[in-house]
């Protein structure tokens, strides 16, 4: 993985990195199906995805076929780098170097979390 | 339903390695969850497999206007099949890369040396049957390339990070 280990408080909150984790690996999915993955409602997928949206993380299709709308995510450059940070950061953290990009000495991970707790983005 | 990774997940200073550790966990089930979803479902493969295997099959009625018909029935029946398996799965990726265009690849081979045993025993030597035996394992040859493919997608998802 080549991005530097970066928390991101958007990307953490449980939902939200679950959904970044199944847009990741797809080009895009439909609404229902990520809400199926994540076995959630309906509101508390939307509330979700426009936190992501609003970051600038997520982008939102909607395609109008026969009288219903189906609604399409897809993670968009800056979530993708975001995500990838944010999952090395988490590797740093429990202290796996071989996936987190970790500087040493120190823990550079944790620094970026205090960094990045003082500063959320 | 909101859910936490521990008490305090808006400080990130506050990360476990605990809570980081269960995080990466989620992570790695939706991943699973996902390569669940989208491999095909037990119908699939034989159902390629009984297209593919009828088409061949076909053959042995040495009627052209016949074949012709069997052969777009394949086409229409496999972009049927690949759209129903679209609408179910719900999620769009790139199939293919180096590794399954290469079991593609193989299979097409596969299904073309059978194609073309056939055409030798059957229309070259005489021997009757050779088209409907070579569509009867069309069906387990499409079927184990299906399942290669399938195997190969669930590692490549799970193996993301």
């Amino acid at each position: 993985v080549s991005s530097a280990a970066r928390f991101d408080e958007v990307v953490h909150a449980p939902n939200r990195l679950q959904i970044c984790a199944m847009l990741s690996a797809v080009d895009s999915a439909d609404f229902a199906a990520v809400r199926d993955g994540l076995d959630v409602a309906d509101s508390v997928l939307s509330k979700h995805v426009r936190v992501l949206h609003e970051a600038g993380y997520v982008a939102v299709h909607k395609a109008a076929r026969a009288s219903r709308v189906r609604t399409t995510l897809s993670l968009t450059e800056a979530g993708r780098t975001a995500y990838e940070g944010h999952v090395a950061a988490l590797h740093a953290i429990v202290g796996d170097s071989s996936r987190g990009e970790t500087e040493r000495p120190g823990r550079p991970a944790q620094r970026q979390h205090r960094e990045s707790a003082i500063s959320p983005r | 339903m909101e859910r936490s990774w521990g008490q305090d997940d808006l400080g990130a200073a506050a990360i476990t390695p605990q809570e980081a550790a269960s995080a990466i966990a989620a992570i790695d089930g939706t991943r699973s969850w996902l390569a669940g979803r989208i491999i095909a479902p037990a119908w699939y493969h034989p159902a390629f497999g009984l297209l593919a295997g009828g088409a061949i099959a076909e053959a042995e009625a040495r009627n052209w206007a016949l074949f012709a018909w069997s052969v777009a029935a394949y086409a229409v029946g496999c972009g049927a099949l690949g759209w129903l398996n679209q609408r179910r799965v719900g999620v769009g990726m790139k199939y293919f890369d180096r590794r399954t265009r290469a079991i593609f690849a193989g299979h097409v081979l596969a299904l073309s040396a059978l194609i073309a045993l056939a055409c030798w025993l059957g229309l070259d030597r005489g021997v009757h049957g050779a088209f409907v035996a070579a569509g009867v394992l069309a069906v387990p040859v499409t079927v184990a390339f299906g399942r290669c493919t399938d195997q190969v997608l669930r590692t490549r998802l799970q193996a993301a990070r």
